[in-house]
């Protein structure tokens, strides 16, 4: 019923392509988690009018396309600056301040989740500010946040699809690439879009029942 | 070898062509968001219906539409449908493939907001004579879109973004189009971009800013 | 006319620290590696074999090139709109793309001397009737977003004042948006048209004739202030056709009448 060309070469070189997508969204969830956590707890700290800076600049990387971030990006480092690094780690750079701006709303948003009258409760009880961070607020806000950041993180691996225009060859442009041999385009994309589905589906459900669960109690 | 030389003034004499772009980009999405939010209501009632082969069609799109990339969605839309025969232009292609995806994530924000709503309003409606359909129309509905004001207008703000994926399927008519054409023309990559980028953050700024007030002004509880 | 002083500032001290600038082509021989631009799904060009390994003319061009400087080849695929931002990156040394060598690109980067010319080609639906480049008038036709072809397409299609274009960000776009009917014609380098009919991977669209645009001129292209790295490419151009290799690539990869370089009563 399939009448299809494609070999077992053809499918390892789209599971390359696929190792290269998880590659890209694991190293900019990582980091971009890691900054999105410093400028969400930095926002809040120092008030709504200390932070407009950082709010701005985090602002851009959330209202311009990425598309644009990426081709800016590297004719930036490049043309500009005159780095020479590989398309590969622009596109991490560019993916992870991209992740790190969602994930301050985020971070933000969990923060403020938690009562003001607890968190003074707790630096009345003889808490440092360190530690009313790390018993109170993070236990609480890690529960607002971590369905939202499951979809973040999710967000982040489909939108690695575009990293494309940095020349990295990742899971679409393998399957366009084979496309171009082959010419089987629906038989392909369905792969295609299968394997993010698989990836995606389950996670995306698992933050669902997470977000269920813990908002009944 | 800091050396490079920008050419602003090559950028900036091609603004009214660009500005022109950011007008069909605005097209676009406008489209796409009114089109949008009538499926979303329509897959609601579907997931409400009680009918399983119903809930299906609504289940499976709202999965699709928010775990594959936006672009697969897009590329679907154009390359994908013809091997059936439907030819879709780039404008409808994009249309389609971003109407697709807003549609999936705005059911989705329309259930949340659902659940906000008690559901000792609708059987009051119920109670009072209305029919199902009624007591959705009138009672549920009005709040649910109410409720997800906010979060429409950040749906909106990603149709904006998304339509600059319009160029893999032959668009070169929006802002990001009309951009890379340039480009192909002139060679000035960073000025080009950085002016769409610009016009991009103004574009979003206004929807999200406008969103808010409108917000305070209208839903003040 | 603004330059980044803060970053030029930066760079005079760094220049008065430093050693003598090594220029880029110094950067290739130290570096090893030789990384050129190259379109792969521009047939017989640039494509990939059954191995997804890169083959074609510009390949085998890229490779001469390394071997000429002594060092190792590296093919980085770039789809036509991100030639030049990956060469203005630093991404990659050369571009060894079938980029046609205009005025206003040249503003922007450096060229060769003509390493290649094409005509060009209308290749056509066969359910459409299409039978000449006149015929396209009114039909919906495309190119690859950026090159010489689709440029002077879109410019007649605006001029005929019918018919609709549109670009496609690769010619196996284009081509496969011609074999499902939503183009009716394309234009494209002779070459490309030949052999994406003689693949095979396509029943229903057949070559119908030449369009009437200048030579296509292309050229090998570099940063625009890499003159070391430009005279060389130009000499190595001119070698490459005085030791009969030029002609050797487009017997193997294309076959039929080798395409001039030069043009009569010009003086380069």
């Amino acid at each position: 019923m399939f009448d299809t060309s494609l070999t077992l070469r053809d499918l390892m070189f789209l599971a390359e392509g696929a190792g290269v997508t998880i590659l890209v969204t694991a190293i900019s969830v990582v980091i971009g988690t890691l900054l999105g956590i410093l400028f969400g707890v930095i926002r809040t700290q120092l008030g709504p009018v200390l932070s407009a800076p950082l709010t701005f600049v985090l602002d851009i990387f959330r209202s311009v396309p990425l598309l644009i971030q990426l081709v800016l990006g590297n004719a930036f480092v490049g043309m500009v600056l005159q780095i020479q690094i590989s398309g590969f780690t622009v596109a991490c750079m560019v993916l992870s301040l991209y992740t790190s701006a969602y994930c301050a709303e985020i971070v933000r948003g969990g923060i403020e989740a938690v009562p003001e009258t607890t968190r003074r409760a707790a630096r009345s009880l003889g808490m440092t500010w360190g530690q009313d961070m790390r018993y109170i607020v993070m236990p609480l806000a890690t529960r607002v946040a971590l369905p939202s950041w499951i979809g973040l993180a999710l967000g982040v691996m489909k939108d690695s699809a575009l990293v494309y225009v940095v020349q990295v060859t990742e899971l679409l442009k393998s399957t366009q690439i084979l496309i171009t041999r082959l010419q089987e385009p629906l038989f392909l994309l369905l792969i295609c879009g299968a394997f993010y589905f698989i990836i995606s589906f389950p996670l995306a459900r698992f933050g669902g029942y997470l977000e269920r669960r813990w908002s009944n109690d | 070898m800091f050396d490079y030389t920008f050419q602003w003034g090559q950028a900036m004499a091609r603004l009214p062509r660009m500005l022109d772009g950011a007008v069909v980009t605005m097209q676009i999405a406008v489209l796409s968001m009114a089109l949008g939010i009538a499926l979303a209501i329509l897959l609601t009632v579907l997931r409400l219906s009680g009918s399983r082969p119903l809930m299906a069609v609504a289940t499976t799109w709202v999965e699709i539409a928010r775990n594959t990339p936006a672009l697969f969605q897009i590329y679907m839309a154009h390359f994908g449908v013809a091997s059936f025969g439907l030819y879709l232009s780039p404008f409808a292609s994009i249309l389609v493939g971003i109407t697709f995806n807003n549609a999936g994530y705005l059911t989705e924000n329309f259930r949340g907001a659902l659940k906000a709503i008690p559901d000792t309003q609708s059987r009051a409606g119920r109670s009072l004579g209305m029919s199902q359909i009624q007591a959705f129309r009138y009672i549920v509905m009005p709040q649910m879109l109410r409720i997800s004001f906010l979060p429409m207008t950040n749906q909106m703000v990603w149709a904006i973004l998304m339509t600059s994926l319009g160029v893999t399927v032959g668009m070169n008519s929006d802002l990001y189009g009309v951009t890379q054409d340039l480009n192909a023309l002139t060679f000035r990559t960073f000025e080009l971009f950085a002016i769409a980028a610009v016009i991009f953050y103004v574009i979003t700024k206004t929807i999200t800013l406008g969103g808010r007030l409108i917000a305070s002004r209208l839903f003040r509880y | 006319m603004k330059k980044l002083t803060l970053l030029a500032a930066l760079a005079g001290l760094v220049g008065i620290a430093g050693t003598a600038q090594a220029d880029k082509l110094d950067d290739i021989m130290a570096s090893g590696t030789l990384r050129c631009a190259v379109v792969l799904d521009f047939p017989p060009m640039g494509m990939r074999d059954e191995n997804n390994e890169p083959i074609g003319f510009d390949v085998d061009y890229c490779r001469d090139l390394a071997a000429a400087l002594g060092v190792e080849a590296e093919i980085v695929e770039t789809p036509f709109p991100e030639r030049i931002p990956a060469l203005m990156s630093g991404r990659v040394d050369v571009g060894v793309a079938s980029t046609s060598d205009t005025l206003e690109r040249a503003k922007t980067v450096g060229f060769s001397i003509p390493y290649f010319a094409f005509e060009m080609a209308v290749t056509a639906n066969t359910g459409t009737g299409i039978s000449s480049y006149e015929g396209m008038k009114g039909f919906t036709v495309g190119a690859v977003a950026g090159t010489y072809e689709a440029i002077a397409l879109e410019a007649q299609v605006n001029e005929w004042g019918e018919g609709t274009f549109r670009p496609y960000q690769t010619q196996a776009d284009v081509f496969l948006a011609l074999s499902q009917g939503q183009l009716d014609a394309t234009v494209s380098t002779s070459t490309v048209a030949q052999a994406n009919v003689q693949s095979g991977n396509f029943e229903n669209i057949q070559v119908v004739g030449f369009a009437p645009f200048d030579t296509d001129y292309v050229a090998l292209f570099a940063r625009r202030d890499e003159y070391g790295l430009l005279n060389y490419l130009d000499l190595f151009v001119n070698q490459q056709i005085r030791t009969g290799r030029y002609e050797e690539l487009y017997e193997k990869w294309v076959g039929g009448e080798v395409p001039r370089l030069t043009i009569p009563n010009a003086h380069r």
